[in-house]
């Protein structure tokens, strides 16, 4: 298990020995900073206009769920900078031999991958967590939403990892793992609303509204931890992981 | 120690290996020789179980790699053809996460590392980034990264390639004292280096192995019917004529490549141990003048080519 934790430090580290890592966090933290300032001018906005004209004010959590949908889409563009070179890139210079012929076992390897990469979006997820923070420090949102919250997100990211691990491990090429991934991650994101046109209705539409993500995002952020739920993000992540393994194994079959 | 039996390997329409089998005794050098394509590295990535094979089996330190492939590669040490190399990480960096992936304890890991470091000069850029050094260095740092660990059995895939002459015979003589502890397989295209370093022989050529011994055994069978050199002073042509009529003497013509004084020739398996003696009266009653009359030795080049046609 000692080798899990080897590779996942070696990766880890290699994010920020080159300038990758930094480059994700600088992207990410200006984009969601853009946006939450937009927010936030929009909800003092609105809120002024309640005061002036009547009718309902609008509240922190509804500021708070604006902000992390925001960053579920955004997401869909970090996830793939963090796991494209996973594997293709080890491929491409052969690097993979040196984890190939070392005592380990395919699936430690995997592991490793996918704990290097939890942890870098460990870091991005910290650094997001900023602007809750604020809100807690100027306002008083309900703190516990900002927890499930986090937590759902975390749950979330650890699926979208896996499945950016499994297609980087079927490919060479870092642009073509990052394309496709993303292009995963956002059918993912959107089949909730294709669900009706590509089901045309009935029990279809409810396997089809299952499998996207969007649903069960959403328990998390109105507070709720939902076995269901959890239970969906951690299956995702497990089947991704398992198929991440095989296609790595695959390569002595061949 | 190494064990390959009735290796098969096909990457689609091409017949990579076919039914290759060979045996590296305990402590030996093995050289693995063939052109490019003979099938050198897949044998090797089949035998440190990265690839498959199609069938047959390869056994390291009594342990088949894929049925316990984990403590085979234990016991086993692999330098790839292309080197496996983070380019980003600094030498000592890598060669320690090469030593733990191969789980040298953690007491004993910078002893291990700094030893190996020093065995291949590498001390002085240590605190470097792979990716910045040199060619040779990378190859050396490649081949740190396959014997940290002190592995029992070592495969190296070309380790001298882009090295420049001095490292070469630093590798060379490294790779000799490795020899007797550990049991190395070589493969090279480089023919005076496996001439030079390894016990036996293993020649490969389009999947197949063609023939294997050592080196003395190797050139002994093949040169079945010596071949004879001789110089004269004059008259090459009449020598040569003269020659041809001589009992026993085959393949009799100018030797191309060295001026144009010397005739090469060669003696059937039937002919007299007394050949020599007429071919040095012939050319003393003709009057050609007597320079020289030798028995060639064939290179392992002339074995190579030989076996590979």
């Amino acid at each position: 298990m000692s080798a899990v934790f080897t590779i996942a430090k070696r990766d880890i580290k290699s994010y920020f020995a080159s300038p990758k890592g930094g480059a994700i966090l600088f992207f990410f933290l200006i984009l969601m900073g853009s946006f939450f300032q937009n927010f936030v001018v929009s909800y003092v906005e609105y809120e002024q206009r309640a005061a002036m004209q009547g009718g309902q004010a609008p509240t922190l959590e509804q500021l708070l769920r604006a902000f992390f949908y925001n960053l579920n889409f955004i997401l869909v563009l970090i996830v793939p900078a963090v796991t494209m070179a996973s594997f293709s890139e080890e491929k491409r210079n052969s690097s993979l031999r040196l984890l190939q012929t070392a005592p380990v076992k395919a699936l430690e390897i995997v592991l490793g991958k996918f704990v290097a990469t939890a942890g870098m979006m460990g870091i991005v997820l910290v650094a997001a967590s900023v602007y809750p923070f604020y809100l807690v420090l100027f306002g008083n949102p309900d703190s516990g939403v900002i927890v499930t919250s986090l937590l759902g997100m975390f749950l979330l990211m650890c699926s979208q990892l896996a499945f950016g691990l499994w297609v980087s491990s079927m490919t060479n090429n870092q642009f073509m793992a990052f394309l496709f991934t993303m292009f995963g991650l956002f059918l993912l994101l959107v089949l909730n609303w294709l669900a009706p046109t590509l089901s045309g209705g009935g029990s279809l539409e409810t396997v089809i509204k299952y499998i996207a993500s969007t649903d069960h995002l959403d328990s998390f952020l109105k507070g709720m931890i939902t076995v269901s739920h959890v239970a969906y993000f951690l299956c995702f992540t497990a089947l991704f992981l398992f198929l991440t393994n095989v296609s790595l194994d695959s390569e002595r079959w061949r | 120690m190494i064990e390959v039996k009735g290796l098969s390997k096909r990457f689609g329409q091409l017949q990579a290996l076919n039914d290759v089998s060979f045996t590296v005794e305990k402590g030996q050098i093995v050289g693995f020789l063939g052109a490019n394509g003979a099938g050198k590295t897949t044998t090797m990535d089949i035998l440190c179980g990265c690839i498959g094979a199609d069938a047959g089996s390869a056994i390291i330190a009594g342990h088949d790699i894929t049925e316990q492939p984990i403590e085979a590669k234990k016991r086993l040490g692999y330098l790839p053809d292309v080197p496996p190399l983070h380019l980003e990480m600094t030498v000592d960096d890598f060669v320690s996460y090469a030593a733990k992936l191969h789980q040298v304890p953690i007491n004993a890991l910078n002893t291990r590392v700094n030893d190996t470091l020093q065995r291949l000069a590498l001390t002085d850029v240590r605190h470097r980034l792979v990716g910045n050094l040199s060619k040779g260095y990378r190859q050396r740092v490649a081949l740190a990264q396959a014997i940290v660990h002190d592995p029992e059995v070592l495969v190296l895939d070309e380790p001298t390639e882009g090295l420049d002459p001095a490292q070469i015979v630093q590798i060379r003589e490294l790779i000799r004292s490795l020899g007797g502890k550990h049991t190395i397989l070589l493969s090279s295209h480089i023919l005076s280096e496996v001439q030079n370093t390894c016990d036996r022989i293993v020649i490969i050529n389009k999947g197949r192995i063609v023939t294997q011994g050592t080196y003395d055994e190797l050139t002994r069978d093949l040169s079945q019917g010596k071949v004879f050199r001789l110089r004269v002073a004059r008259s090459v042509n009449d020598a040569l004529t003269r020659l041809k009529g001589l009992p026993g003497i085959v393949h009799a013509r100018i030797e191309d490549d060295h001026g144009t004084d010397a005739i090469e020739f060669g003696l059937e398996k039937s002919a007299s141990d007394n050949a020599p003696e007429d071919v040095a009266r012939a050319v003393m009653d003709g009057g050609f003048g007597f320079r020289e009359l030798r028995q060639k030795t064939k290179s392992l080049e002339e074995v190579f080519f030989q076996v590979t046609k």
